[in-house]
């Protein structure tokens, strides 16, 4: 068996060494470079990219990225969970309403986050819609604040969020559920003490999914952010265009990489063979 | 079926390989060149133009950073020559194949950056100001006016580091181009009290919600806002009394161009009075050069926004490379007033 | 349940509204948010713009070469592993997944230019391709291996019994089995790749422009109705691949 198994597995080892893991390797070394003069790179090695990020200003961003992905999850679970929980239960329209769910998602990332940017505006429908109404008279500031960036993402990754809950909803024991209701437990009663207990892996798979996307977004928060605030993703993207740092949007790669490690450690250490 | 796709797909490809003329990539600012231009190029010269646009120096930088990024062409504002040329991507322009390089405003014939001409040729200016709805009164004169509560929420300032510097900086009395610690952390303190009057950082985008209303003023370059104007007659511009930066963005060759020799006959194309005339005319921008204005209807040339009288220009400075010292306190400041 | 159901639909419109009404207003004869009128003006504009026929022709052949080949590998990949565990494999896979797409991105910029001082490329559809079959392939590894759990390994063993040989034995025992999820993942990785903005900005030379980064350019540029006439587009389009493809998966599995 096992020589077709290796020539099996050799192409995507290929893939993964050339394309993947040897590029980061470049980043790492990047990241012990100093900044040239005038942008790019130069030597000797030095650890003073990572000297920098030790400082208030970017654990503030840091915080800030958190807070935002944070938030964002939390919505995409709050929708999330009776949609999966709906779905688990309509019977042979199941595969219906799962597609319904996907179909935004085949969509263009950009064109969910266009769509927010043509309601929301001062212009939008929905100040229009109002002021046609006459519930307003100067439109509301919809755009370009962080609830706008967490309703941006929260559209975004809420299928990511609906299908692993929905997958363990699915595989949930429907005689526990039963059993509860014959032993009089209300319906909040038996979700809140069994069907929850029970989704946990795959609240914290649906979370992470959500999560680590968020935490290094950058398109959104420029889009609908209006470039008021940074989160990580803004910071990397800035240090390799606008300041042409290399070395420290290195440092800071790697530094939400290694956070996003230590997250899938915490998190789904448990759960990981259900993935690969 | 897969094999249909495939053949299509070939035959696709072939078809593009099929044109055996030269072929000249040109990278550019979106709307900085007349629609004909380009294939009034490609018709005397017997080959093919690729012309791609962009909307920031960084986006254009990010690409071209790579030196096999396949552009041959690419129109940086000044103050990024020096680090180009500090990345070696730059080629040394010949000037025997540019007959018209004479045509230049005297001022650009030996410009601060460039002072030979050896690596860019400037193109176009660019200035930043202040873009309002006329139906501010009194409307915005000065950089200080930006600050004012009435504004709250209405406002946009540029979504890029050395405008927002340079208009705090000016409202300070200071030059653009300041290295100095103590004055960039007085801008930074400007921009930091501004920043809740703001709606958001916005480029180009914020043209449209000029036009609609929803912004009543805002930080603009004065080509973008000349189009805004051109949209509604409710719109105004003005280059503030504290002074303001003036940004000319040049022509420049790429070291990694396989056409330096076409490159070459593009920029002294380019160079052009009727050429050069014709393409500030379309773009309604403001031309480097001297025997195109000439050419330029009476009218148009003008135009206080695109060619401001010699009274308002001399309040321009022009921005310049920055130190990489103060290029990364900058950063820094930037960073600071964007998470403020 | 009831007031489930309405949660339900609340999350739907949710859902669907807004690219709805997008959809809705690309028919809008004004410019404006302001109802005007039927007409196709903005469609008529989106086809009569070359650099946007192009950026779509190229984000296809991309999306189309992205897919077959990460398919292929990646679906040999998930067998290989599905037989007996690789740890370094797999979890490389994983990292990748999990990367943040900045990160994928700028390391492969680093990447490509740092091969560029030796080798005389250029940036282009190429380089766009080998990015995406980089992180399309944990994808596919993923929705296959899926499929792969629920298959019998005794079924092989069986055939290896009967005098297959194991090349055989996945050609005609394995693979029939898992095809339905071989094609779901085939679906993912092109609407992945179909989809990429921020990886691709970053490796894109000359010829090889996206759909997504020509429309990026154009919303930077403020809201125009032209762009809701190519979102139309691209949700009419790839949704009628969805419905093509699950059809051809109703087909019951072996």
């Amino acid at each position: 068996m096992s020589r077709l198994r290796k020539i099996f597995l050799a192409p995507s080892w290929a893939i993964m060494i050339a394309l993947f893991l040897t590029p980061l390797g470049i980043i790492v070394v990047y990241s012990a470079l100093t900044r040239g003069a005038y942008g790019g790179f130069a030597f000797p090695f030095t650890l003073e990219s990572y000297a920098r990020l030790i400082d208030p200003l970017y654990l503030t961003i840091l915080v800030r990225s958190f807070w935002i992905a944070a938030a964002s999850t939390a919505g995409c679970l709050l929708l999330g969970f009776p949609l999966a929980l709906f779905i688990s239960r309509s019977g042979s329209r199941k595969n219906l309403y799962l597609s319904l769910v996907i179909l935004p998602f085949w969509t263009s990332f950009l064109i969910r986050t266009y769509a927010w940017m043509f309601l929301l505006r001062d212009t939008g429908l929905i100040n229009s819609t109002l002021a046609k109404l006459g519930l307003i008279r100067e439109p509301l500031p919809l755009l370009y604040n962080d609830g706008a960036v967490i309703l941006g993402l929260v559209y975004s990754y809420l299928p990511f969020m609906v299908l692993p809950l929905y997958a363990t909803l699915e595989r949930l024991d429907k005689n526990l559920l039963e059993a509860a209701a014959d032993l009089g437990a209300r319906p909040w009663q038996t979700l809140v003490r069994i069907v929850i207990p029970l989704c946990a892996p795959g609240i914290r798979a649906g979370s992470i999914l959500v999560f680590i996307p968020c935490l290094g977004a950058y398109l959104t928060p420029d889009l609908l952010g209006g470039g008021k605030s940074v989160m990580i993703g803004n910071l990397i993207q800035n240090q390799f265009t606008t300041a042409r740092d290399w070395p420290f949007g290195s440092a800071i790669s790697l530094a939400l990489m290694a956070i996003v490690m230590v997250l899938m450690y915490v998190f789904v250490r448990r759960d990981k063979e259900s993935l690969l | 079926m897969k094999r249909r796709v495939f053949l299509g797909t070939a035959a696709g490809l072939a078809s593009c390989v099929q044109d055996r003329r030269p072929r000249l990539n040109v990278f550019n600012w979106s709307a900085y060149i007349d629609p004909q231009t380009v294939p009034n190029f490609e018709h005397e010269f017997g080959c093919r133009v690729r012309y791609g646009i962009y909307e920031s120096n960084e986006e254009m930088l990010a690409r071209v950073m790579s030196g096999n990024s396949g552009w041959d062409i690419v129109f940086p504002t000044d103050y990024l020559v020096k680090p180009m040329l500090a990345n070696a991507l730059l080629a040394e322009i010949q000037h025997a194949e540019l007959a018209n390089l004479g045509n230049l405003e005297p001022a650009f014939q030996k410009p601060a950056w460039d002072s030979q001409l050896q690596w860019s040729i400037p193109y176009m200016v660019t200035a930043a100001g202040i873009a309002y709805n006329r139906k501010l009164v009194p409307p915005p004169a000065a950089w200080s006016d930006l600050w004012s509560a009435r504004l709250s929420n209405r406002i946009t300032m540029l979504d890029d580091p050395f405008d927002v510097m340079g208009a705090c900086l000016k409202k300070l009395g200071l030059s653009v181009n300041s290295t100095n610690p103590a004055q960039l952390r007085a801008a930074q303190h400007e921009a930091v009290m501004q920043k809740p009057l703001l709606r958001a950082y916005l480029n180009a985008e914020v043209r449209d919600q000029l036009v609609s209303g929803d912004v009543l003023a805002a930080q603009m370059w004065n080509t973008t806002a000349q189009q805004a104007m051109d949209a509604s007659p409710e719109i105004s511009f003005v280059f503030p009394r504290e002074g303001y930066a003036v940004y000319p963005d040049c022509m420049v060759i790429l070291r990694e161009s396989r056409h330096q020799e076409l490159a070459h006959r593009f920029l002294d194309f380019m160079l052009r009075p009727q050429v050069a005339a014709a393409n500030a005319l379309a773009a309604r921008t403001t031309s480097t050069n001297a025997a195109a204005r000439m050419l330029l209807p009476e009218g148009f040339r003008n135009n206080p926004t695109l060619y401001p009288p010699p009274e308002v220009f001399v309040r321009g400075e022009w921005a310049d490379t920055l130190s990489p010292a103060a290029q990364r306190l900058r950063d820094r400041i930037w960073t600071e007033i964007k998470s403020a | 349940m009831k007031s489930l159901s309405l949660y339900a639909v609340f999350a739907y419109m949710f859902l669907h509204v807004p690219l709805l009404i997008l959809a809705a207003f690309s028919f809008n004869s004004s410019r404006f948010t302001v109802w005007e009128g039927f007409s196709l003006r903005w469609y008529r504009a989106a086809f009569a713009d070359a650099q946007l026929g192009e950026a779509a022709w190229n984000s296809l052949v991309i999306a189309v070469a992205a897919t077959v080949v990460s398919t292929v590998i990646g679906t040999f990949c998930a067998y290989g592993l599905w037989k007996r565990s690789a740890p370094v494999l797999a979890g490389s896979l994983y990292l990748s997944l999990v990367t943040p797409e900045i990160v994928t991105g700028v390391s492969l910029l680093a990447f490509y230019q740092a091969i560029f001082r030796f080798l005389h490329l250029q940036l282009g559809m190429h380089t766009v391709i080998l990015a995406h079959v980089a992180f399309c392939i944990a994808y596919v590894v993923i929705v296959v291996m899926a499929r792969l759990r629920t298959v019998d390994a005794q079924l092989e063993e069986a055939a290896l019994d009967l005098g297959a040989n194991e090349w055989q034995a996945f050609r005609y025992v394995t693979l029939p089995a898992i095809l339905p999820g071989v094609v779901s993942a085939a679906l993912l990785a092109f609407t992945v790749s179909f989809d990429d903005y921020v990886i691709t900005s970053l490796v894109a030379g000359v010829d090889s422009e996206t759909l997504p980064m020509v429309i990026y350019a154009v919303a930077r540029r403020g809201v125009n109705p032209m762009l809701n006439a190519i979102s139309a587009l691209i949700v009419f389009g790839l949704g009628a691949l969805i419905l093509i493809s699950e059809r051809l998966q109703a087909r019951p599995a072996a």
